[in-house]
């Protein structure tokens, strides 16, 4: 070992410190952000997710040509003992369909209006994989889509490891025409570590995050239609197998696929 | 602040803030020894630290230049000289970069380098863990990277980091001539070994083999691959089995080093598995082990032959003659010397043909009578297998040609005599004799053995002659003349009259009175001849016809061996001497007939009148046998006088009337009774021809060629079951000794009345000489059968068949009185 290197990690190794016993807030934000509703996704493996937190999703296609099955069952989403919630893609004969994973939502149970939304995860990778961090404008029902608004805080395809999407869906702007930037890691990937991926959503103004790097922002002046981000909206995460975003896997995608979560955290700015 | 300082500094804070954060504990032994260098370079502008560029063999030694002009980064790059084909200069442009002392690399995940080519053209082979001492045991690869005229960078991930604490192969390449045979540039740059993050998820992966094996057998795990994903890419690199891990499920079946090599120690199946670091490979060698061909466990049994009888070639038992080879120089098969149960045994394996050779000294095996060979074989011996043994005699020359060669080949399997069988020692004693071609004997040079057996154990390999003083194992044949026309001196059939002594004083020879399954048998030994008397109760045979006597001897019968009967007739003074004796000696030997034969019962029926000299024969008084030079051992039996008249061809008198009350009686051919319907006493399928006869006024069926006769009564059949026996009477010319048998069936068609349909049965009985009543020749033998006797004939209501069978005879049998009764 070279002095040179010695001094970068003793350098690292106090950081590291730091943001152990610090508070390390890496947003750019001049709010102050209180926390008011959160899953850890503590408990043993094999347990289901807070049933008052989370509800399922139950079905298949869900629009974009999805292949799997989303069930409520702990083979495709439960705790993993280690402060995790796994969602689970599976190759096997379901209901139908050769796939099975699930998609969970707050819908019903916390559906709040602005905040900050952040959740840290390792994703899974290969072909036709598909998982996404996202809200749902809770009016959809007496609306429909896209008028009720959709937010992808984080949006990834398995054949691109290196990439992230943030893309905001509204009437006038919704599936290709909707308004999206994509970030990449630099000699990383995102299914080798966890990473955190946020929104800051204010009236007017949503910005998204990796790892506390800003990397896109929009604003009514920004979309081709009207701004439709100022209802209640309730959390979805899922884990697709194929459908028009991704393509279907092929034979080199390995299954199981497992979309780690190890936690979600919303919070409420302060002015 | 001195490094020294700084470094001790950095533990501490390290140890503090481990402790702090995890709690963990971690040795930190970082003061020895002193670490390897872990330098990445391998060529940037210049060679990296360390680094010698060596061409291999064959190759265009000068390929590699330093290009002032051409770089990707920096000022330099190295320029790659391909030749084109016939280039005198090499075949091919390639070489290792080999650092002068080890690198740790464990920290790196890749090697990586910029590439182009003066036009589009294949890279043949790129890689790094090639040390180029032909020892290395981590090289990793990758095989025809597509270069352009633009640069590129190229990943080769290193399979498993870990596996590079201290490797001197930093990079290796080689390239040929393109399609066309033409020559190109090619620029490397940047070639070091990095960490990237775009790395992931190797998936290791084996040539899954289904492998057969013997014991000591070696297998390799090929096909070692690692699969990776760079930034979302499929990359595969090759990887020596050195990055892998390996495991046998069964260590007793077969074992794997760290360089995949599986070796096959014991019989069973083990799968071989593959881990690259913690991972599964995929892919598995399954190993199906084979012992070595089973062999015997038993030594071969030890003969039991006197020494003297026997010409020994292999044998722990005998003093073996000299064998010049076992295997001779010109034939197909692999032979060992091993001992079996501490026995000394040949095997012989891959045996296509084996020529075993006592050239230097013929065997003269003239004197002998058989050739022995105790054989074991592991494998199938049911024919169409053939095992094949070839005697060669070189003729009276002694050498082989000269135009009085012979030998014979017998081929041998499980369905011939001597019969061969696979996994026991079979001991096959074959008579010289069936070794036809094999016309001389005395100067045997060569036994070759071959066929389909194609592993084969030989022991006691030797000739024998059968003079061993085996014994009959059958009695002699009963006679069957009537006692009536019959004087017998020695038989257990008869009455025997007085006989002086079965071996005078005056005689040379050994008698003993034995038993032979029972019967009562003379045993000669040592014989040369013996003399027989009844002086004293002279015989008169004036009414007989034949001298009948049966000889069995253990000895070979072939010439010189004889054996001579004298008759000795004291004319009418009844007294030796007086000038009226006659005698007549006659003279037997394997040509005459009958033949001398050993190890059988020979039948002597000699008609009188052969004695031509015996001119009186109312006063016999001796019987002398010789036998000189042999047969020294001689079984004797059954020696008596008979008439000629003793086997009229036809009855005399008719078959006995029954007497049973007509209404306890169905007949089918009786002349006191009123028969039942015959459709036919010879059915169209059977073998015998049928007349209708009359003896002494009483209707009789006669048949004649008898082998099976079918009587059929289908049409009505018979309602026997209110009877309890059926009778026949028969009378036959034919001899009634064995093998002669009459057999009587019975047929019941059952409940249906019809032939078939599941419900017949039948039962057939079978008489011989010896079975009650017996069969007996010229006389009426009345069957008067228990139909319970016919134990199968469960049912009597439908009898629709009687069958005859007289297989091998009698074949003439006069028949009368067939019928049922109570």
């Amino acid at each position: 070992m070279t002095e040179k290197r010695m001094t970068i990690f003793v350098m690292a190794m106090l950081l590291i410190s730091l943001a152990l016993f610090g508070c390390s807030d890496s947003t750019s934000s001049e709010d102050e952000w209180q926390l008011v509703w959160h899953d850890e996704f503590t408990g043993s493996a094999g347990q289901l997710p807070d049933a008052d937190k989370w509800g399922y999703d139950i079905g298949t296609d869900w629009g974009n040509g999805q292949l799997e099955y989303d069930t409520d069952r702990p083979e495709n989403v439960s705790l993993d003992g280690n402060g995790n919630l796994a969602i689970v893609a599976r190759a096997e004969s379901y209901q139908g369909r050769n796939y099975t994973s699930a998609r969970i939502t707050t819908r019903g149970l916390f559906e709040p209006t602005y905040g900050r939304f952040e959740a840290r995860m390792k994703m899974p990778w290969g072909q036709g994989i598909w998982p996404a961090f996202w809200l749902l404008g809770a009016n959809i029902d007496s609306v429909g889509w896209p008028q009720c608004g959709e937010i992808d805080i984080m949006e990834y395809r398995g054949q691109e490891p290196l990439f992230v999407h943030g893309t905001i869906h509204g009437p006038g702007y919704s599936g290709p025409q909707a308004v999206t930037r994509r970030f990449s890691l630099v000699n990383d990937r995102f299914d080798t570590g966890f990473h955190t991926f946020a929104i800051e959503w204010r009236p007017n103004e949503i910005r998204w995050f990796v790892d506390g790097r800003l990397y896109h922002t929009a604003t009514p002046a920004d979309v081709s239609g009207e701004w439709v981000y100022d209802h209640p909206y309730y959390i979805i995460l899922n884990l697709a197998v194929g459908g028009s975003y991704v393509g279907p896997p092929n034979a080199s995608t390995v299954f199981p696929q497992t979309l780690l979560i190890d936690w979600v955290r919303v919070y409420r700015a302060v002015p | 602040m001195t490094a020294k300082f700084l470094y001790r500094l950095l533990i501490t804070v390290t140890m503090v803030t481990l402790v702090l954060t995890t709690g963990c504990e971690r040795d930190v032994d970082t003061l020895s020894p002193a670490p390897l260098p872990t330098s990445p370079e391998v060529f940037l502008d210049v060679f990296g630290p360390d680094v010698d560029y060596q061409a291999f063999s064959n190759s265009k030694l000068d390929a590699l230049t330093i290009d002032g002009v051409v770089k990707h980064e920096g000022s330099k790059s190295m320029r790659i000289t391909v030749p084109s084909v016939g280039d005198p200069s090499g075949w091919f442009a390639g070489g290792a970069f080999v650092t002068g002392s080890p690198r740790n690399l464990s920290g790196y995940n890749a090697l990586t380098f910029y590439a182009k080519a003066s036009m589009v053209a294949p890279l043949g082979l790129a890689g790094f863990g090639n040390d180029n001492t032909g020892t290395s045991k981590f090289t990793a690869w990758q095989t025809d990277l597509s270069l352009t005229t633009v640069w590129q960078k190229y990943i080769i991930p290193i399979p498993l980091g870990q596996r590079l604490q201290a490797e001197q192969g930093v990079f290796q390449y080689s390239a040929g001539a393109d399609g066309n045979g033409d020559g190109y540039y090619i620029w490397f740059d940047e070639v070091q070994f990095e960490n990237l993050g775009t790395i992931a998820h190797p998936r290791p992966a084996i040539s899954s083999q289904t492998v057969s094996a013997q014991i000591g057998d070696s297998v390799i795990v090929d096909g070692t691959i690692v699969t990776f994903d760079i930034a979302g890419s499929e990359v595969v690199v090759n990887a020596a089995p050195g990055y892998f891990s390996f495991e046998s499920s069964d260590e007793s079946v077969a074992t794997v080093d760290a360089d995949g090599v599986i070796e096959a120690v014991g019989v069973g199946s083990a799968t071989i598995t593959a881990q690259l670091g913690t991972v599964d490979a995929a892919g598995s060698v399954v190993v199906t082990v084979q012992g070595a061909s089973p062999g015997p466990t038993a030594a071969a049994p030890t003969p039991t032959l006197p020494a003297g009888d026997v010409i020994s070639l292999f044998s722990n038992a005998y003093t073996d003659v000299s064998v010049d080879t076992w295997s001779a120089a010109w034939d197909v098969a692999d032979l060992a010397d091993i001992q079996i149960a501490g026995d000394d045994t040949k095997l012989y394996t891959n045996l296509s043909f084996a020529g075993i050779e006592f050239t230097s000294s013929p065997i003269d095996a003239s004197a002998m009578t058989h050739f022995h060979m105790d054989v074991w074989t592991p494998d199938p011996t049911a024919a169409p297998a053939a095992f094949k043994i070839k005697l060669v005699d070189f003729g009276a020359d002694g050498a082989f040609g000269g135009g009085d060669d012979v030998e014979h080949e017998l081929l041998l399997n499980g369905s011939t005599t001597p019969a061969m069988a696979t996994g026991t020692w079979v001991g096959l004693d074959i008579p010289l004799s069936d070794f036809a071609g094999l016309t001389t004997q005395g100067h045997l040079a060569q036994l070759i053995i071959s066929g389909d057996p194609n592993t084969v154990y030989l022991d006691n390999v030797y000739f024998f002659t059968a003079s061993a003083s085996t014994e009959p194992s059958v009695a002699a044949p009963t006679p069957t003349q009537s006692a009536g026309e019959v004087i017998s001196l020695f038989s257990n059939a008869y009455t025997n009259v007085t006989v002086d002594t079965w071996s005078a004083a005056w005689d040379n020879a050994d008698v003993a009175d034995v038993q032979v399954v029972g019967n009562d048998t003379k045993l000669y030994t040592n014989l040369i001849f013996a003399g027989i008397e009844f002086t004293s109760a002279p015989i008169d045979a004036t009414s007989m016809t034949h001298f009948h006597m049966d000889v069995w001897t253990p000895d070979p019968t072939a010439s010189p061996a004889v054996f001579r009967m004298k008759l000795v007739d004291f004319g009418a003074d009844g007294g030796f001497g007086g000038g009226d004796d006659v005698e007549h000696e006659l003279t037997f030997d394997a040509t005459t007939t009958p033949a001398l034969t050993t190890g059988n019962w020979i039948g002597f029926d000699l008609p009188l009148a052969d004695f031509t000299n015996l001119t009186t024969t109312g006063h016999l008084a001796q019987l002398i046998i010789v036998a000189d030079p042999g047969p020294n051992t001689v079984y004797i039996d059954n020696v008596y006088f008979y008439g000629a008249g003793g086997t009229p061809t036809e009855p005399s008198t008719a078959a006995p009337t029954p007497t049973y009350p007509p209404g306890d009686v169905i007949a089918l051919f009786s002349d006191p009774y009123t028969d039942v319907t015959v459709d036919t006493w010879s059915a169209t399928w059977d073998n015998a021809d049928l007349v209708d006869t009359v003896v002494a006024g009483d209707a009789t069926k006669l048949y004649t060629n008898l082998v099976f006769a079918g009587i059929e009564f289908t049409s009505q059949t018979i309602d026997a079951t209110t009877m309890t026996h059926f009778r026949i009477d028969i009378w036959t010319p034919d001899s009634t000794a064995a093998p002669a048998a009459f057999r009587v069936k019975l047929v019941d068609f059952g409940a249906d009345g019809g032939f078939g349909g599941g419900d017949d049965v039948e039962h057939e009985l079978t008489f011989d000489a010896t079975t009650t009543p017996a069969l007996i020749t010229g006389n009426w033998i009345s069957f008067d059968l228990p139909l319970t006797d016919f134990t199968n004939l469960t049912t009597t209501g439908h009898l629709a068949q009687l069958i005859i069978v007289a297989d091998p005879g009698p074949n003439t049998v006069y028949m009368d009185n067939v019928l049922f009764h109570r």
